[in-house]
């Protein structure tokens, strides 16, 4: 068992979260509410990393992050970081490819709630902030809950993008998922079982929990 | 900005997104109910007052507070109007408990000072015990527009503003209902602003009707009023006048203040080229001569006789009567005019009198003339 892979696999996941869910909260619940021309369009950019092969991701986001290119230029002077074949890398990686798993479902969320109970928060004298946080929050959580899980989830497994734009370096990009695909390459099916067997069961035990917390969380109306 | 004198004044004028026009006014402890069709713009009036719809133009003055100014760039929001809103479906947090629902419009209160508050709110709505601690889904139509009803409360709200509330839930809980709304009355000195469809229920609850239609205001004034006086045809349809006619206005007679209806059937109605009765009714001098008019006349205008008794009076008609059904203490009928076919008029009777009708009996006709109001044809 590769225990540095199966690290890096977490750090990565937990990182992809913290960065997502603010991003994801603000971006679900203002998809919900908004009516503008494009919506739709905009709406399928956010579906997109979903349907691309993430190789086509993965090499699109080396082309536009890449030591030659503009934004990888500007943030390896400015901040002194590379943002090709790193951990940083491989986190934007990350980070673009689970905006549908962490977006769509909190939009869905959102969406669900009834605009006369934000209306009703209103004249009852709760500011923008309060309706957010103890109103539209409370009862979007299971949808929140399902993003966390399948963000999670997901970037633990990833492997094209992770290869694309991190490569294959131990500790710093060589996630479980790429692990696991250096161990079969490497005819040690056992080792390649044994990692497989664990992200098999880490997913599955999270998504059953998520589940079970979202029935319990989810309010009657 | 305060300005003088309480109450509710309401001016609004927009065509785009949707047309909204018209004004209205409530005075502190009234009640007064909108009235009108699905999609008349009722509950577009509310959302104004309520802040949670601005309009093109417009003006609202709360208490001598204004609340909105269009021209002057004033429009506070619906957190700083201090409105109370019983929403249609009450509009609840499912997520909280009816006692939390109340508290949630206390939160400028100390967290334990907002409970005991939000519990005196829903003892006067008559929700003790356990049911405090239930959640909406937990509680019956009735027990959940009561909480709506202690939230919109809860806040000492300068405005009430009731969206159909009585329409989700059952007869007896709509009686208890009403009774808890008129005991809230005697106590609260402001504005109560009820939109409804239910226009047995707003003639029983409002101080003052407005009735509007296609987003106008038609009319206000108190029930009486705009029963006995509707502006128009289309007002008279709205408020559900069953005795309104189609006539021609002939000109002033003789006597100051009255002048000749013609009563015809409604057009396409009739023969070709029949003619009517002439009737001689009050004249506010804002007809023209042989104009095609609408006109009403309530029930305690119209007066039925046996036919030898009201034979020499020269303004009774000699009628039929169609159908009689006794209902309870009540019969209603339908009386047929000989002179003006195929026009039915309908009434209601009451006493021991009704018994002597019966269906097919040949009656005279006398028709009060200060019960009957004419007006411009105008209709949807």
């Amino acid at each position: 068992m590769d225990t540095q892979a199966l690290w890096l696999s977490f750090e990565l996941a937990t990182a992809t979260l913290a960065v997502l869910l603010p991003l994801g909260l603000w971006a679900g619940r203002w998809l919900a509410r908004a009516r503008f021309t494009g919506k739709a369009l905009l709406e399928a950019a956010v579906v997109l990393p979903l349907v691309l092969p993430p190789t086509v991701l993965g090499y699109y986001l080396l082309v536009a992050l890449g030591g030659q290119s503009a934004i990888g230029a500007w943030v390896a002077n400015v901040l002194g970081v590379q943002l090709t074949f790193s951990f940083a890398g491989l986190l934007v990686a990350s980070v673009v490819f689970n905006i549908p798993f962490m977006v769509q479902p909190i939009q869905r969320a959102f969406e669900s709630i009834p605009r006369d109970l934000a209306e009703a928060a209103q004249v009852s004298g709760l500011s923008a902030w309060q309706i957010f946080w103890r109103v539209e929050l409370p009862l979007a959580w299971p949808g929140v809950l399902s993003a966390c899980v399948l963000t999670f989830v997901h970037t633990l497994g990833e492997f094209g993008v992770v290869l694309m734009m991190g490569g294959n370096i131990p500790g710093e990009t060589r996630t479980l998922a790429i692990a696991i695909y250096d161990k079969v390459q490497g005819f040690d099916l056992a080792g390649a079982h044994q990692m497989a067997g664990v992200l098999l069961v880490l997913s599955l035990v999270a998504v059953a929990a998520s589940f079970f917390a979202s029935a319990r969380l989810v309010v009657k109306r | 900005m305060p300005v003088d004198g309480g109450g509710l004044s309401l001016t609004v004028n927009q065509t785009a997104p949707m047309p909204l026009r018209g004004s209205l006014t409530c005075q502190d402890g009234q009640l007064l109910a909108l009235v009108g069709p699905s999609g008349a713009g009722k509950t577009s009036v509310l959302r104004v007052l309520a802040g949670l719809l601005q309009p093109a133009s417009g003006r609202v003055v709360v208490g001598g507070q204004v609340w909105l100014d269009c021209a002057a760039g004033i429009n506070l929001s619906p957190q700083q109007r201090r409105v109370g809103l019983v929403f249609q479906h009450y509009a609840l947090m499912p997520h909280l408990t009816a006692l939390d629902n109340v508290a949630l419009a206390l939160l400028h209160l100390p967290p334990p000072q907002r409970h005991h508050e939000a519990r005196q709110w829903l003892q006067r709505v008559q929700l003790t015990g356990d049911l405090l601690l239930r959640r909406p889904a937990q509680l019956s139509g009735g027990q959940q527009q009561r909480v709506a009803v202690a939230r919109a409360l809860a806040r000492a709200p300068r405005l009430l503003l009731l969206d159909e509330p009585f329409s989700a839930v059952d007869q007896l809980s709509r009686k208890g209902l009403y009774s808890l709304l008129a005991d809230l009355r005697k106590d609260l000195s402001i504005p109560i602003v009820l939109v409804t469809h239910d226009l047995s229920e707003a003639r029983m609850l409002a101080d003052t009707l407005v009735v509007m239609d296609a987003g106008e205001v038609l009319q206000q004034g108190t029930p009486e009023r705009l029963y006995r006086s509707p502006r128009n045809a289309r007002v008279a349809d709205l408020v559900g006048i069953q005795n309104r006619f189609h006539g021609q206005w002939l000109g002033p007679a003789d006597q100051a203040g009255m002048g000749w209806l013609e009563w015809l059937p409604p057009p396409g109605a009739g023969a070709p080229g029949q003619r009517g009765v002439r009737l001689c009714v009050p004249d506010k001098g804002r007809l023209s001569v042989g104009q095609s008019v609408s006109w009403v006349i309530q029930g305690d205008g119209i007066h039925l006789s046996q036919p030898d008794a009201s034979a020499q009076s020269p303004a009774a008609w000699p009628a039929r009567m169609e159908t009689v059904r006794h209902l309870g203490d009540l019969s209603l009928a339908t009386v047929s005019l000989d002179d003006v076919p195929p026009v039915t008029l309908q009434l209601t009777l009451a006493g021991p009198q009704r018994q002597r009708w019966e269906e097919g009996q040949r009656v005279m006709l006398r028709l009060d003339p200060a019960w009957v109001h004419v007006m411009p044809t105008r209709s949807a």
